[in-house]
C-alpha cells in the first residue's frame, strides 16, 4: 500500500514538475505574440557570436578572425591555415576559434554569404556552411547564387530551417553581422583577414594578409607550451 | 707656370667649402640613416606596449612569409636575425664605426628591402611591410618613404667611400 502510494505521489510530482517547466515557454512564445523564426530561436548578437565559434570556450588560446566571404585572401587563409587549425587545436580542445563577419563594401555577395553564414549559425550548422561558403568562393561570387551551394551540404531540415531564417529574419540577421562590423571597426580594422590571437590575457593582433599553416602552427604550440 | 698655380690655388679654395659640405652632410645622413635602422629594430622588437624578446621573431617572420619570396628556413632566419642587424647597423652608423662599410652594408640591405616592396605593390598583394613593426600595411607611400631611404642610403656611402678616399690620398 505505501509503495503505491509512494509511486503515485512520485508520479504526481512528476507531472507537476513537467507542466511548471513547460508552462514558462509557452508564455514567452505567446506573450512576445511574435511568430518569426527570429522570435522562435532568439536572434541575439551574442548567441550568433556563440554560435559562430569553434571549439572550447575555456581553450587556452583564442583566435579571433574577422573575415569576408568573398575576399581571395580570406578563402585562402580559410583552407590552407584555419582549416587545420580546427583539425588539429581547435577539435583537440586547444584553441577557441571566434569568427567574425567583417563582409566588405567592394564585394557585392559578401554580405548575402554573411547573412547565409549566421542563418545556418543559428541552426547548428555553422561549421559546414562556412567551409561551404569558402570552398565554392570561386562559383558563387560570379553570379551571387549563394544558396544552392548551402543546401549542398545541409539535410533538407536543416536547410527549410536556414532558409525560413534567411528570408523571414533578414533584420536580426543584418544586425548580428552589422554588430561584427561594429567591433572590427572599434578595432581598427579596415580590410580582411584581421586576426587577434589571445593567450593568457595578452592579445596580439597578426600581421595582414594572411598566415600560413606553418607558421600559425609554431606560433600556437609556443603559446601552449608557455 | 703662374697660370697653373693660380689654377691649383683656385681649386683648392673651392675643395675645403666642398668637403665641408660632404662631412656635413656624410654626418647628418649617418645619424639620420642610423636613426631609422635604430627605429626600425626596436620597433620589432618592442610593439603592443612591451618587449617580445621571445617571441617576436614570430611576427615578424607572419611579416616577412606574407612576401611570398622565401622558403620557410630563410623567413625564419631573416625573422630572428634582421632586427639585431638593423640595430647593430643603426649603432654603428650613429657612432661612426666602420661608417663606410656600415653605409655599404645598408645600402645593401635597403635595395633588398626596396625591390620586395616594389615587386608587392607591383602585385598588388595586400601585406604588411613590415619595415616599422609588424602591423604598418604596404601602400604607395611605403613604396616613396623607403625608395628615399635607399637614395639617402646610397649617398652616404657614396661620400663616405669618397672621404675615406680623400683623406686617404691627403696622408
Amino acid at each position: 500500500m505505501k509503495a503505491r502510494v509512494l509511486i503515485a505521489g512520485t508520479l504526481l510530482f512528476g507531472m507537476a514538475a513537467v507542466a511548471a517547466m513547460a508552462v514558462p515557454g509557452k508564455t514567452k512564445t505567446s506573450s512576445s505574440g511574435a511568430s518569426t523564426p527570429a522570435a522562435q530561436t532568439r536572434i541575439t548578437p551574442t548567441s550568433v557570436t556563440y554560435a559562430k565559434s569553434l571549439g572550447s570556450s575555456t581553450a587556452p588560446v583564442r583566435i579571433e578572425v574577422f573575415s569576408d566571404y568573398q575576399c581571395p585572401q580570406c578563402r585562402n587563409f580559410y583552407l590552407n591555415t584555419l582549416r587545420p587549425v580546427i583539425d588539429n587545436y581547435v577539435s583537440a580542445g586547444k584553441v577557441y576559434l571566434i569568427h567574425h563577419d567583417f563582409p566588405l563594401a567592394m564585394h557585392a555577395y559578401s554580405h548575402e554569404a554573411a547573412r547565409w553564414a549566421t542563418a545556418a549559425a543559428v541552426v547548428g550548422d555553422f561549421e559546414t556552411v562556412d567551409q561551404a561558403l569558402y570552398t565554392n568562393q570561386d562559383k558563387w561570387e560570379t553570379n551571387g547564387q549563394i544558396e544552392p551551394f548551402v543546401a549542398a551540404v545541409l539535410s533538407p531540415a536543416d536547410m527549410k530551417k536556414v532558409k525560413l531564417l534567411y528570408t523571414q529574419s533578414a533584420p536580426e540577421l543584418d544586425a548580428a553581422v552589422a554588430t561584427d562590423q561594429a567591433l572590427g571597426k572599434s578595432k581598427n580594422i579596415d580590410s580582411t583577414p584581421t586576426i587577434f590571437v589571445t593567450s593568457r590575457g595578452e592579445t596580439h593582433e597578426l600581421p595582414p594578409g594572411g598566415v600560413s599553416y606553418q607558421l600559425m602552427k609554431q606560433y600556437l604550440d609556443y603559446l601552449l607550451q608557455r | 707656370m703662374m697660370a697653373t698655380s693660380t689654377a691649383m690655388h683656385t681649386v683648392e679654395a673651392t675643395a675645403q667649402p666642398m668637403g665641408f659640405l660632404a662631412r656635413a652632410f656624410l654626418l647628418l645622413g649617418r645619424l639620420l640613416l642610423g636613426g631609422i635602422f635604430l627605429v626600425a629594430g626596436y620597433a620589432k622588437l618592442h610593439f603592443d606596449g612591451e618587449w617580445h624578446l621571445r617571441d617576436y621573431y614570430f611576427f615578424f617572420s607572419m611579416a616577412i612569409d606574407s612576401y611570398h619570396m622565401l622558403p620557410l628556413w630563410a623567413v625564419e632566419l631573416a625573422a630572428r636575425f634582421l632586427p639585431w642587424f638593423e640595430l647593430l647597423l643603426g649603432v654603428m652608423l650613429i657612432l661612426g664605426l666602420w661608417a663606410r662599410w656600415a653605409a655599404a652594408a645598408t645600402s645593401a640591405l635597403l635595395v633588398v628591402f626596396f625591390s620586395a616592396i616594389v615587386r608587392a605593390y607591383l602585385l598588388h598583394l595586400d601585406i604588411a611591410c613590415g619595415c616599422f613593426g609588424n602591423n604598418e600595411r604596404l601602400t604607395g607611400w611605403t613604396v616613396l618613404r623607403d625608395g628615399s631611404f635607399l637614395a639617402l642610403s646610397l649617398a652616404v656611402a657614396w661620400f663616405a667611400f669618397a672621404t675615406h678616399r680623400r683623406s686617404a690620398r691627403k696622408s
